[in-house]
């Protein structure tokens, strides 16, 4: 994995993090919150693999580089 | 990869996926030129040298706020997120899933007809389109309502087509890991991405609602404010990345502090994004007090990445413009490519973003934002920052880059130049009158703020001031406008293509990285100290005010 995968990564778990908190902390509770939160971390995290596959996939010449 | 990459890509897109960007680059200028009539249109209504119906008058105020928000902001970030995700590519230059893109660009002019009839054929509803306000034009509220979910799905479908088009890069090219630029593209995706989930999120069950299809949206404010945290940050990240990237082709010079710092900051705009939104929560009445003290903590973080870009760039700047000689603290401003237009509107968009970033400051405290957020101070601090800063920055970067796209020079280049400060004047005018009559209780989104001669006289006296302010700006606007089409059209065909000059100010890094750079940190201080004054004169002015409270537990 690169930067660019662990960055990304990384994000994704802060967002669900977060989105556990307005889904699980009733101080939080703010209607729709947790959804759009979620989907977010949700988009990070495939994101996240997107690139962390591609990475991997690469010619085992530039994973050297 | 040059300095040139960006205008180099472009020039070498095949014809489709140059048609592509035209087309986004068009629908772009078209709806900010609608939206800045209907927007002129509105203040002329507002301060008494217009006459129009009521009905009419707030249809302008909404289509205004619809055309830019939404869509001149969003087809411009469109055409330069897809322009920007080609620069990874190494030898053969193409945008990936060019059919998706197409599809995209397809649901977003199809959600700004829906938008605009929903408008000019129901009840205006203003840009954040209430329920409350439908009454009995339902169908026309729906209309309204499926142009938002044709955009949300087109912006949707663009960041996918982006996304891919940059890692069909990282994979053809030899470099295992993308420029700071790439990286920073493929996040502003995804917090596309997200936005578009979020206007969903919004808009979809009041479009059920609307064509009888579910029941009345119960929490459409929450998810409206949610949404709208993110519509904050998404155009902002947006330029300063177009920033980051126009700096680095026009001079040549990159982060000093290194390719990860610099993707680690990109990083810190989707870190802040989800913490950050509790301040939008201030008007509710029975927010717990923890809640709005944590609220007002964290809202302290929201412009960390923004000033922290600001940091790498301006700092690297200097850096390197030192080390090629310049001297004494400002010195080094001389070195800048002043010769081009885009870099005028650069400079004017960071100096709006400052003005606007100590007033937005002031609007997040929590016991200023009940006083302020239904008088005219917001619509006059936040064209610092929708127009001041984003716009001028999305119009500088199609003024750098059109003319690659199109293959035509630009049109009145010496014109260009000028009207970044015509339209900082325009706003400082505007901006200032409706700061300080919005701080004497001048409400928005109101049309005849006359009260039939019972308003306060500071009312009266600012909304002339507020007025030509408009007009200065609305003029400027659509002479921009004007120029980058009649680019388009080869109006400047008479102009010899300029070719940028390579490497202004780049020295070499070992030479840049032993300067001191110390603007940038002293512009901070600088804004910080702002930021405390104009909340001092906030609290003082307020408090001189001759009101008497009566509010309850609600607002």
């Amino acid at each position: 994995m690169t930067e660019d995968s662990v960055f990304i990564g990384l994000v994704s778990l802060i967002w669900i993090a977060l989105a556990a908190l307005y889904a699980f902390v009733p101080m939080f509770a703010m209607p729709g919150s947790a959804v759009v939160w979620g989907s977010g971390a949700a988009v990070f995290l495939v994101l996240a693999v997107i690139i962390a596959i591609t990475e991997r996939r690469m010619p085992q010449t530039l994973n050297r580089a | 990869m040059t300095n040139l990459s960006i205008l180099q890509n472009l020039r070498e897109l095949s014809a489709g996926d140059r048609m592509l960007l035209k087309a986004l680059v068009s629908c772009a200028l078209a709806t900010l030129a609608l939206g800045v009539i209907f927007g002129v249109s509105t203040a002329l209504i507002r301060t008494g040298y217009a006459g129009a119906e009521s009905q009419t008058g707030y249809r302008m105020m909404t289509g205004h706020g619809v055309a830019v928000f939404f869509y001149w902001l969003y087809f411009a970030q469109m055409a330069l997120l897809m322009a920007l995700s080609t620069t990874q590519s190494h030898g053969k230059v193409r945008i990936a899933l060019a059919p998706v893109a197409w599809g995209g660009l397809l649901l977003m002019v199809l959600g700004f007809a829906a938008s605009q009839t929903g408008t000019w054929t129901g009840t205006p509803l203003l840009y954040d389109g209430s329920p409350d306000l439908v009454g009995e034009n339902k169908w026309q509220a729906g209309v309204f309502y499926a142009g938002y979910v044709l955009l949300a799905c087109g912006l949707f479908l663009l960041a996918v087509s982006a996304i891919g088009t940059a890692l069909a890069a990282k994979v053809r090219s030899d470099q295992r890991v993308w420029s700071t630029t790439g990286f920073a593209v493929v996040a502003w995706a995804g917090l596309l991405m997200v936005s578009s989930l979020a206007t969903l999120n919004t808009f979809l069950p009041a479009a059920a609602w609307a064509f009888g299809w579910g029941e009345v949206p119960a929490n459409h404010s929450t998810g409206w404010h949610l949404l709208f945290h993110n519509l904050h940050y998404l155009p902002l990240m947006g330029t300063v990345i177009i920033w980051y990237a126009l700096v680095e082709n026009m001079t040549g010079v990159g982060s000093i502090f290194g390719q990860r710092f610099s993707k680690g900051i990109f990083t810190l705009y989707l870190v802040f994004v989800p913490p950050t939104s509790l301040y939008h929560m201030f008007l509710e009445p029975d927010l717990s007090p923890v809640l709005r003290g944590l609220g007002s903590l964290l809202s302290l973080f929201i412009s960390v990445p923004t000033i922290a870009v600001f940091l790498v760039i301006v700092s690297s700047l200097e850096a390197n413009a030192r080390a090629r000689g310049a001297r004494g603290l400002f010195g080094w401003l001389r070195l800048l490519p002043w010769q081009e237009p885009a870099m005028a509107a650069i400079a004017m968009a960071v100096a709006n973003l400052a003005l606007g970033g100590i007033f937005a400051f002031v609007l997040i405290q929590e016991r200023l934002a009940p006083l302020l957020s239904d008088t005219f101070f917001v619509p006059a601090y936040f064209h610092f920052l929708t127009i001041g800063t984003v716009t001028l920055t999305l119009l500088a970067a199609f003024a750098w880059s059109m003319p690659a796209l199109f293959n035509w020079p630009l049109w009145a280049p010496r014109l260009l130049k000028i009207l970044p400060y015509t339209l900082t004047a325009g706003l400082v005018l505007f901006g200032v009158a409706g700061m300080a009559a919005g701080l004497n209780g001048m409400p928005r989104r109101v049309l005849d703020v006359s009260y039939d001669g019972t308003a306060p006289q500071l009312w009266t006296a600012m909304s002339p001031v507020i007025g030509l302010g408009a007009v200065v700006m609305a003029l400027s606007l659509l002479l921009y406008v004007a120029l980058l089409v009649g680019t388009a059209f080869g109006a400047g065909r008479r102009q010899a293509i300029v070719q940028p000059p390579l490497f202004i100010l780049a020295a070499t890094e070992g030479a840049a990285i032993r300067q001191k750079a110390w603007t940038a940190p002293l512009c901070v201080l600088v804004l910080v100290i702002g930021m405390y004054a104009a909340t001092i004169l906030t609290f003082a002015l307020l408090r001189a005010l001759p009101l008497a409270s009566a509010a309850g537990g609600s607002h």
